[in-house]
């Protein structure tokens, strides 16, 4: 089918780009909020096919960032690279049209809409119909919905929501709200896929679940840039960036940052 | 087992059956005055399902609708009863003028969102209002156009309430099932969930400023079809057809009805062409009576009549098929 065969060549794109060189590049980003610095030359790469993390305490400006990478705020100065293009200022549809695609920190679900539903909207991007095309169910309007009814299927499958999908997505648990959420995006094909506090509000079991399915995708090829204050999760991570106070004050693997005596006074004091 | 289905085809086919023979009976046995009623509620219908639409799937208030259906109506006045065009231009010309000026007003204010885009759309009626009144080189302001002439497809005058009443439903039948196919489609799930979560549809590529301009010239284009055949059925437009009180009775309609359901337009401008009417048997007080009514109906139905039978509906198919799965 034409869906698994997308599926197909977006993994073999990512797996090519597996070479270590910078897929997102950010320099020198700096925010402030009226005299409130939040961000101050922040300065990091996320490397194609791998999993980074950006950890930091609260107010670490780390919502800030994400929101800036993805598109929802501006940076008042910096740029941000992506695949060596220049999209500092693009819109969030323009950057999800180039590949980058998030998730939030509260679950945005389409409430109303059921968990199928939720899922074949990931799929919406890559289909071209037009309103008034779909009014008169045109050949190529049908066939787009059978391709993204075909798309949930297989994502519902996937990641295990086989039981929920003809519930509405806003009465589903929160856990799963969150891994609907996470198969929305995959559906979306991402090249790069930001996750904004994965764990948020999920029980042990559900964040065990999240690990393997970020594992998962990773090992597939998706690239990932996971923030999170949850050190467990980020475990998962190969390379993790920690942000205080608005700048980079240690990157590395977790063994190494968990080490870093800057880390350290940043998150215990000591 | 074979029987089962056969009674489920048969189930089927009556529901569809029995409203369609109720319906192609009803300008036989109904009187004149009731039948011209229908009339104005398949019209009413049509401008408002775009309003419905536009509420219920993009969260979008509209009281700017009286304009295009004012659009529609002079265009077929100016076109048809000024210039001896037939009746197809006048129509296309009103469609065509409304969408294009939705298009260039909508850019702008489909910026706005709550109660700003209401009191844009707002502005827009009230400026529309104006202009019919000042601008009657055209619109004939207060003396209003008379002389439409009558649609005559191949020779056959849609002159009677009874022949309008068969041009006019099915007209609105086949746009709501236009809706109904565009709501179950790649755009309408897009603004389905734009409706509920603007940033993550936008995560998802959703352009949503293009699809609200784009459903913001579908509903105008709706107006204008509604008032272009609202003035070959009376023949005559003045400006006190397109006043905002109009705009709001499609508002008031659709929300009655409910917004969430392709159909329940219909509905609504059922009760409010109908009830007053039926009502208006009790003398004086029918008004208050109508207006205790509207807000009875808002309070117990949030969703409307289509969401309530809606909600039924969904209730009883749970329930037979819960039914039909034990022995």
């Amino acid at each position: 089918m034409s869906a698994v065969a997308n599926k197909d060549e977006v993994s073999s794109k990512n797996a090519a780009a597996t070479d270590g060189t910078g897929l997102l590049r950010i320099s020198h980003i700096s925010h402030r909020f009226g005299g409130l610095q939040v961000l101050d030359g922040v300065e990091f790469e996320v490397a194609a096919g791998t999993l980074t993390g950006l950890i930091g305490p609260n107010g670490a400006g780390k919502s800030t960032l994400f929101n800036i990478v993805s598109g929802f705020l501006i940076a008042q100065s910096g740029s941000i690279l992506f695949d060596g293009r220049d999209i500092t200022r693009d819109s969030v549809r323009a950057r999800s049209a180039a590949g980058l695609v998030r998730t939030f920190q509260t679950p945005k679900v389409f409430g109303k809409l059921s968990v199928r539903e939720n899922l074949m909207i990931g799929y919406y991007q890559h289909l071209h119909s037009g309103p008034f095309g779909n009014m008169l169910r045109t050949p190529r309007s049908r066939g787009e919905i059978e391709g993204m009814r075909a798309q949930a299927v297989q994502a519902g499958e996937r990641f295990g929501l086989q039981e929920v999908m003809d519930r509405p997505a806003g009465k589903v648990t929160a856990g799963m709200q969150r891994l609907v959420e996470l198969a929305r995006a995959w559906v979306s094909q991402p090249r790069l896929l930001l996750l904004d506090e994965p764990s948020s509000g999920l029980n042990s079991t559900e964040i065990e679940q999240m690990r393997a399915a970020l594992q998962r995708l990773n090992r597939e090829g998706m690239t990932i840039l996971l923030v999170s204050h949850d050190m467990d999760l980020v475990d998962v991570a190969s390379e993790v960036h920690v942000l205080c106070f608005g700048s980079i004050i240690a990157s590395g693997t977790m063994a190494q940052i968990k080490q870093d005596q800057a880390v350290r006074q940043a998150y215990l004091g000591v | 087992m074979p029987s089962e289905t056969h009674t489920t085809k048969l189930r089927r086919t009556l529901l569809w059956l029995v409203p369609l023979v109720l319906w192609a009976a009803f300008p036989l046995v109904a009187t004149r005055h009731m039948v011209d009623l229908l009339v104005f509620a398949g019209l009413y219908s049509i401008a408002g399902l775009g309003v419905a639409f536009l509420l219920g799937q993009c969260g979008i208030v509209n009281l700017a609708q009286s304009v295009f259906y004012g659009i529609g109506a002079y265009s077929v006045a100016w076109f048809c009863a000024n210039k001896g065009f037939p009746s197809a231009v006048g129509i296309a010309a009103g469609i065509g003028l409304s969408m294009t000026i939705a298009a260039i007003v909508g850019w702008p204010i489909l910026r706005l969102s709550g109660y700003f885009l209401a009191l844009a759309t707002l502005a827009l009626g009230i400026i529309g209002q104006v202009l019919f009144l000042e601008w009657d080189g055209v619109t004939g302001g207060t003396l209003g156009i008379g002389g439409i002439p009558f649609i005559e497809p191949f020779g056959f005058a849609f002159d009677t309430p009874a022949r309008f009443y068969f041009l006019v439903w099915p007209i609105a039948f086949v746009l709501l099932l236009l809706h109904y196919n565009l709501l179950h489609s790649r755009n309408g799930l897009a603004l389905r969930a734009m409706r509920d979560e603007p940033d993550a549809a936008a995560v998802l590529g959703v352009d949503i400023h293009k699809l609200k301009v784009q459903m913001f010239m579908l509903s105008a284009a709706l107006g204008s079809l509604a008032g272009s055949l609202f003035a070959h059925y009376v023949t005559f437009v003045s400006v006190d057809s397109f006043a905002i009180d109009r705009a709001i009775s499609f508002l008031l309609l659709a929300v009655l009805g409910g917004v969430y359901t392709v159909w329940g337009p219909v509905l609504g401008a059922l009760f409010i062409t109908i009830l007053p009417q039926w009502l208006s048997r009790l003398g004086d007080i029918h008004a208050f009576v109508f207006a205790a009514a509207l807000i009875a109906a808002v309070i117990l139905l949030p969703e409307g009549f289509g969401g309530a039978i809606s909600h039924w509906w969904q209730r009883r198919t749970a329930k037979r098929g819960l039914n039909g799965g034990s022995p």
